[in-house]
């Protein structure tokens, strides 16, 4: 199936404002002994993904990154390894500008996801260290907290 | 008697450490809380010195080094050695019709001196008693005297015991004969028969000298000859009695050792041998490890649900809805899906046209027409780019667009499940962990002992033992056949006396003597009877209410009895006898041990503290708690030394009738059992004013030490 999916950010890299990227170092695991409690996330595009999700889902105004100083921190091949990301970030694209034509212009898609996750960054990181728990357990209350609110309301 | 305070210097673990003792009639309690090794057979052993010099330590002293083991020779090779016992005395005498009172204090210090090297010479204590008063102290003479009178050092076991040596009196290992003989010498030392021992003897002597008269009044004739031979028969028999009674003691003592080195040899098998645990270790470790894997993988699945597609499909679902309706709104319009271009390759597949016409490769019309189809391809897909994109996500993120669209969370759902897999894996982990640590505590705890070297010499002692049995049945039956001779000698030597002038007053006067002894003979069997039927039936009385509450010992256990054979008897159901160190419990053995030594202090009306070591051991619940006020209540003064683990469950009892209650520490307990540093670099016993209900930091124990030292 992956055959027929092909990857439109491909050639995208990912960048993001130099003042997040100790939160990209402290809370991703790097190597095999990791402490997973401490660094909850995998890969740098998991953290990066999830403040896209965070983002969108408080409905945050996508940050303008162009004057930041930038820090590379993904290469947009990695999402050829996760099909259903390249959809989530189109139907995010979508979602957001209510235009389905930007479909065809993934630039333009990632530059959007790209905002939006220098947007949640902060509220995720917040996540991670509003607790006297070890972050990953810090971020397992807010998300529980914060998908039963939406479920409540 | 009570014991009002105790100083120690630089004996044993006891460099410099003060004890003080409850008096007060209404809380006559004292508690010194102390974990295992923590100087508690020390104490008690301190105070059996200072009150009783070298007989009282173990070994009556031999070999047993007093000064601290790690003394610092800097500090002189020769160790100064004290101990200070202040006790009070109360007596009572009769003022006209009044009983007056008077207490006395005294304060007894015995020191020594002793090497510093491997054989620990020491020279003989010194012991000096003090009359205390208000103008200072006064010198009393024969200190000895006055501690034998009030703490008679025959009855040292009953006042100064611990738990299991209490178990002395019951335990089925050592012989009858020894168990009868400790049970009696404790009744008739604690009932002042000493005094009509002296009389037998003192009257044995009068009969020798009958013998003696005898053998002046007949000059050269045969009464002469057969009271000389009576006379070196008589020592011959004082020589054999002498020797029976040292072999008796010597097989006790045997008896003891054997016993002695048999509870080494059960406790470390009962620790477990090294290998086995050694094995218990390594599966234990296994455990952990295996567990470490399953908790790794569940923290890894912790992890994964932040990079899970649950996560994103839940936050975003309200902005899929929207994008969703988009493509929806395509969908309804006929614009998605492509479906050019998939039906054209099915016609080239199926290698015929929508309109029947051969589409077969190879063929002039089949190859001129799939030509065509396939330039029709071309075009669309070029053209059409945009639409495939957008059908290719209509119907690839389907999954994205979930059921409940926000009504549930499946990512909850999954981090429920996740949560509790790793709680379960982790309470796991931390069992397995304390059941390592409580492994590897057994481990380090298991003393280098030689299992082969403790048989090898349990051997010896009791090939030992074996020859002073069979030394005292060769002496039995050399007494035996002696006694007959006197006898015959007796009645030739009285015959002959009769012919003698002077015979018939030598002979009134032995009828006189064997009077005086049959009366004295009597007497003592009768006190020892009667009383032995009082601290029977006391004994009986203590021990019922103390298991009375036990449902599985009440049921078996009727009552128990002090025989006239010294044997304490203990009735099951129809008059059946129990054995008490089988058919008993822990608790129940304790329970009548402690009962027989209550009821003997109590029946001797000797007014005396019970300093017992760890008496509560192996008991629970309301046996132990009314084994602790049962005693509290039968004592005059009770000292205790407690474990944590005797201690809970009568914190309540401690409250009311505590006089004075503290804690002693060893230092050297961190950090396997303290939790805290005490920052003590010598060897020695420390105490803190805490109670049963407190902790400091020096005091403070590690919450599975506590169980681990109770196990």
């Amino acid at each position: 199936m992956a055959d027929r999916y092909f990857n439109p950010f491909q050639a995208i890299d990912i960048n993001v404002p130099v003042q997040f990227h100790e939160a990209f170092e402290r809370y991703c695991q790097r190597g095999a002994n990791a402490v997973i409690d401490q660094s909850p996330f995998p890969r740098m595009v998991d953290l990066w993904f999830l403040s896209v999700c965070v983002a969108a889902r408080l409905k945050l105004e996508p940050a303008d990154v162009v004057k930041s100083k930038t820090v590379k921190i993904i290469d947009g091949s990695i999402f050829s390894s996760d099909p259903w990301r390249i959809h989530t970030l189109m139907l995010i694209a979508i979602g957001n500008t209510g235009d389905v034509q930007i479909v065809s212009e993934p630039r333009k898609m990632m530059t959007l996801a790209n905002g939006l996750a220098v947007a949640g960054l902060p509220k995720v990181v917040e996540m991670l260290k509003d607790g006297d728990a070890e972050p990953i357990w810090n971020l397992s209350d807010a998300m529980d907290t914060l998908l039963r609110k939406e479920q409540v309301a | 008697m009570k014991l009002l305070r105790a100083e120690f210097q630089n004996f044993r673990l006891l460099r410099d450490l003060e004890l003080d003792f409850s008096c007060d009639p209404n809380r006559k309690l004292t508690v010194i809380r102390a974990a295992n090794e923590s100087g508690k057979t020390t104490v008690l052993h301190g105070l059996q010195w200072a009150l009783y010099g070298d007989s009282a330590l173990p070994d009556k002293g031999n070999g047993f080094r007093l000064h601290p083991i790690d003394w610092d020779v800097s500090d002189g090779r020769r160790v100064p050695i004290t101990a200070t016992v202040e006790f009070e005395v109360t007596s009572h005498r009769q003022a006209g019709k009044e009983l007056r009172e008077t207490r006395r204090r005294y304060r007894l210090v015995r020191s020594a001196f002793e090497d510093v090297d491997s054989a620990a010479r020491r020279s003989a204590s010194t012991v000096k008693l003090f009359a205390l008063n208000d103008s200072g102290a006064t010198p009393v003479n024969a200190p000895e005297s006055l501690i034998n009178d009030e703490l008679p050092p025959e009855l040292r076991d009953v006042f100064f015991t611990d738990g299991d040596r209490a178990l002395s009196f019951i335990e089925a290992d050592v012989a009858l004969s020894t168990k009868r003989g400790r049970v009696q010498r404790a009744i008739r030392s604690l009932l002042g028969l000493g005094v009509i021992d002296d009389a037998i003897r003192h009257v044995n002597k009068a009969a020798a000298e009958v013998n003696r008269k005898a053998k002046r009044i007949g000059a050269d004739s045969e009464l002469k000859e057969v009271a000389s031979r009576l006379e070196i028969q008589e020592r011959q028999r004082e020589k054999l009695e002498l020797d029976l009674e040292d072999a008796k003691q010597q097989f006790a003592s045997f008896d003891e050792k054997v016993n002695v080195v048999d509870r080494k040899i059960e406790a470390t098998l009962q620790k477990g041998d090294r290998e086995k645990l050694a094995t218990d270790l390594e599966r234990a470790q296994k455990e952990i490890g295996r567990l470490n894997k399953q908790l790794s993988v569940a923290n890894k699945e912790h992890s994964g649900l932040f990079r899970s597609q649950s996560i994103a499909t839940d936050l975003l679902a309200p902005m899929f809805t929207a994008a969703f309706g988009k493509l929806e709104e395509l969908h309804d319009q006929g614009k998605i899906p492509s479906t050019t271009i998939p039906v054209l390759h099915d016609r080239l597949d199926a290698e015929v046209c929508i309109c029947g016409e051969t589409l077969k490769p190879g063929q002039p019309e089949g190859d001129t027409r799939r030509a065509h189809i396939q330039k029709l391809i071309k075009d669309n897909q070029r053209a059409d780019e945009i639409r495939e994109v957008i059908t290719d996500l209509y119907y690839s993120a389907k999954p994205l667009q979930g059921e409940g669209s926000g009504t549930s969370s499946i990512w909850l759902e999954e981090y429920a499940s996740v949560v509790e897999r790793r709680d379960d894996i982790q309470e796991l982990r931390d069992e397995a962990g304390r059941k390592l640590r409580a492994l590897e505590n057994q481990l380090d705890s298991l003393p280098d002992t030689d299992i082969q070297g403790l048989r090898a010499t349990r051997n010896q002692y009791k090939s030992q033992r074996d020859n002073y049995l069979t030394k005292q049945s060769t002496i039995e039956t050399q007494l035996a056949s002696l006694k007959r001779d006197i006898e015959d000698l007796e009645a030739k030597r009285d015959r002959l006396l009769k012919e003698q002038k002077r015979g018939t007053r030598i002979l009134a006067e032995r009828d006189v003597i064997q009077d005086v002894m049959k009366v004295l003979r009597s007497a003592y069997e009768r006190i020892t009877n009667e009383e032995l039927g009082k601290v029977s039936e006391l004994m009986n009385h203590i021990f019922l209410e103390k298991i009375g509450a036990d449902p599985e010992q009440g049921a078996i256990i009727r009552r128990a009895e002090i025989s006239q054979e010294f044997d304490i008897i203990v009735y099951g159901p129809r008059d059946r006898t129990l054995n008490p160190d089988r058919d008993l419990n822990g608790a129940s053995r304790r329970a009548l041990t402690l009962a027989f030594i209550l009821a003997l202090t109590k029946v001797s009306q000797v007014e005396a503290p019970n300093v017992i070591d760890t008496p509560l051991g192996m008991t629970s619940g309301f046996v132990k708690r009314s084994i602790l006020r049962t005693a509290v209540r039968e004592s005059a003064q009770l000292i205790l030394f407690l474990t944590q683990d005797e201690i809970a469950g009568c914190e309540e009892i401690i409250d009311k009738v505590g006089g004075k209650i503290f804690t002693l520490t060893n230092p050297a307990l961190y950090p396997k059992i303290l939790v805290n540093d005490p920052g003590v670099a010598d060897r020695k016993v420390l105490r803190c004013e805490c109670n049963h209900r407190e902790d400091c930091r020096l005091c403070q124990l590690h919450s599975d030490a506590q169980v681990e030292l109770a196990s």
